[in-house]
């Protein structure tokens, strides 16, 4: 449904008339924003915030690894950068999460800034290996200065200030609606700014040094400069996911916002899509957190026992309902694997080509 | 001259450091080998390197738990085993993405990875499971220091390992094949050399050392399904550290790596170690990207 916007001079997607496009985004839009009403369920508004939540740490990876082709397996220390900066900031300093929030993205810059400069002078295989590096320095000082960030305990956070404006209170953030906005909003304006990069000069730009960057070094365009600002817009969305995320689930510690498999899943979500699409992120985010919740809450175990596939007292059935649950990152794992070997374009390329091939024969 | 017993003390407990360092330096040493065989053959990063090593260990548990077959002489039986695995890797899915982009390479392997940790999970829950035998916790005395026993035979057994394949990549056809391939594939492939069966037995090699550091370090650490993950961190390190795709590079950064680690661990506390390592890694990528050696030379 949203594979329209996205694909530029794409095949079956550029028949679609522009208006129609716009109309059909619009739309969705729309109905996604006045879905709160309708919907009461509290666990589909919980799948809606964490969608969003991935849909910003997946299209903010993107813009550096899709568009940029700077492949980062470290955007783990952004998103615990402003995970631990928002957390620290309203569990010791009593300041709001939504002004921590920015303090957060602004730190994320900083380090980006920092990182950047020193990591990008180093290409390819080196890069990759120098982003973990510094997400692990990260993850293991979070780990060691307790004093700070109260080490392997992590940050708990229960209550949440009331957001009041002149007096009214607009929220108490005691239902799930206030982050499912704050999500959504992110989530648009991240795909905007997406948009709005692969638009301008800027995009241009980095799409030059993603595909030769001798040669857009040679057109006098300044690598280490706009590698940078790609990670800079990069790192503050990365932020705000991590510090959403933060505040949404009220606990974080080094392991669940700073580690690997930090850095791994948001890899996931940019590329199972379809990487340097702006839709691409969307879609990953669509496959991969429906599937991990229900890998999570043992649908799936239930569903091969209610479809007869195994019994429910057999040795099997046992053994998957028990373990299954902690093991959805296999599911992750064999998912990564057939995308590589057999749509290395993301589930859109494929997709595509599919729909190209029939309309060839 | 007498040295004042304090500074005798700062002394041994400096020796004392260097010299575990250096011992469970060789174990790091195999793995940075086999990571570096690799990546000199196949310019593929195995970011699953560390699960290869993890398997090792859980091999060398149920052999010991089930057949009580002591974990040092597991290795006869690990590194065949892992030998198989590694080429049935290779061909089964790393053969098909050498020529992709280098991230897809990248990511293939940490799904790889991905699944196996998880299979293990599934299979043997994530319970942290302890090998200990009845030497596990004694120790040598050696030049006035007591020494870990299995680091001590573990190291043993690391150096033989070492000089088998220094041997068989020098003076064996086949060794000398692999490493014309790392040289140089393509020049290989004109004068004769089957690349697609060196770079088979390239990674039934690596994972092979992999999982016979995993053997080797199995009485010594906890065994987990997540263990990998900071081994392959480590591989990396220690063959960025000598230079990518260069063996004496990683057999000389696997020691430096267990001396960084363990004087560093005395001294600043355990839980920085890995900083100090991670530190070194981003000073020799900045500095010295081609590693400490230079030029890479397999």
């Amino acid at each position: 449904m949203l594979t329209d916007s996205l694909t530029r001079p794409a095949v079956a997607a550029s028949r679609l008339p522009t208006a129609l496009k716009i109309a059909a985004i619009g739309a969705i839009v729309v109905g996604l924003f006045f879905l709160p009403r309708y919907v009461e369920s509290t666990y589909a508004l919980h799948m809606m915030i964490l969608i969003f939540i991935n849909v910003i740490m997946g299209s903010s990876w993107n813009i550096l690894g899709g568009y940029t082709g700077q492949f980062s397996i470290g955007h783990a220390a952004y998103f615990g950068v402003g995970a631990y900066s928002v957390m620290m900031l309203m569990q010791y300093r009593q300041i709001a999460p939504w002004w921590g929030i920015w303090v957060g993205v602004l730190a994320a810059v900083v380090v980006a800034v920092v990182i950047g400069s020193i990591c990008f002078r180093l290409r390819g295989p080196y890069f990759v290996l120098a982003s973990i590096a510094v997400a692990e320095i990260f993850r293991v000082t979070v780990l060691n200065v307790k004093g700070v960030t109260n080490g392997a305990e992590g940050i708990l956070v229960t209550e949440i200030p009331p957001l009041t404006i002149g007096g009214t209170v607009i929220t108490d953030w005691f239902s799930k609606v206030p982050f499912y906005y704050a999500g959504l909003v992110f989530a648009i304006l991240i795909i905007f700014v997406t948009w709005l990069v692969r638009e301008s000069k800027l995009g241009y730009y980095f799409q030059a040094i993603r595909e030769d960057q001798d040669a857009a070094h040679s057109l006098g365009i300044n690598l280490t400069f706009y590698k940078n600002v790609s990670l800079s817009i990069s790192a503050a969305f990365t932020a705000l996911a991590g510090s959403l995320y933060a505040v949404y689930v009220g606990f974080i510690d080094p392991g669940t916002v700073l580690g690997i498999d930090v850095s791994i899943e948001i890899i996931m979500i940019g590329i199972i899509g379809g990487m340097g699409t702006i839709s691409g992120p969307v879609v990953g985010a669509l496959v991969l957190v429906p599937l991990s919740e229900a890998l999570r809450s043992n649908m799936i175990t239930d569903a091969l026992m209610k479809a007869g596939v195994v019994g429910e007292e057999s040795k099997v059935g046992v053994f998957l309902k028990e373990h299954l649950s902690q093991a959805h990152m296999l599911i992750y794992g064999i998912l990564v694997v057939i995308v590589i070997l057999f749509m290395p374009q993301g589930v859109l390329g494929f997709l595509k080509k599919l729909t190209t091939r029939k309309a060839r024969s | 001259m007498p040295l004042h017993p304090l500074c005798e003390r700062a002394m041994s407990v400096f020796l004392q450091s260097m010299i575990s360092g250096i011992l469970i330096g060789g174990v790091y040493a195999l793995i940075g080998i086999g990571l570096t065989i690799i990546f000199g053959v196949m310019r593929v990063i195995n970011f699953a390197h560390g699960e290869l090593l993890m398997l090792g260990m859980y091999g060398t548990y149920y052999l010991f738990t089930l057949f009580h077959v002591d974990p040092f002489v597991s290795i006869i039986i690990i590194i065949p085993l892992m030998f198989v695995f590694g080429a049935l890797l290779q061909k089964g899915f790393i053969n098909r993405v050498l020529a992709a982009p280098e991230h897809n390479q990248i990511l293939l392997t940490i799904g790889l990875g991905l699944v196996m940790s998880n299979a293990i999970m599934l299979a043997f829950t994530s319970d942290y499971k302890i090998l200990s035998t009845t030497y596990s916790s004694s120790s040598v005395k050696f030049l006035g220091l007591s020494v870990s026993t299995p680091l001590v035979i573990s190291f043993a057994i690391t150096a033989a390992i070492t000089i088998a394949l220094y041997w068989f990549l020098l003076k064996t056809d086949t060794g000398q094949a692999i490493r014309a391939t790392a040289q140089d594939r393509e020049a290989a492939r004109l004068m004769g050399i089957n690349v697609k069966r060196m770079s088979i037995i390239a990674f039934g090699l690596g994972a092979a050392l992999a999982g016979a550091a995993g053997s080797l370090i199995s009485p010594t650490y906890y065994i987990f399904p997540q263990v990998g993950g900071g081994f392959t961190l480590k591989a990396f390190v220690i063959t960025v550290l000598g230079g990518m795709g260069s063996i004496v590079g990683a057999t000389l950064g696997g020691v430096l790596i267990g001396v960084a680690e363990s004087v560093g661990g005395v001294y600043l506390g355990a839980g920085w170690k890995e900083v100090i390592v991670f530190i070194l890694f981003l000073l020799v990528l900045l500095f010295k990207p081609s590693g400490l050696l230079g030029k890479s030379n397999v």
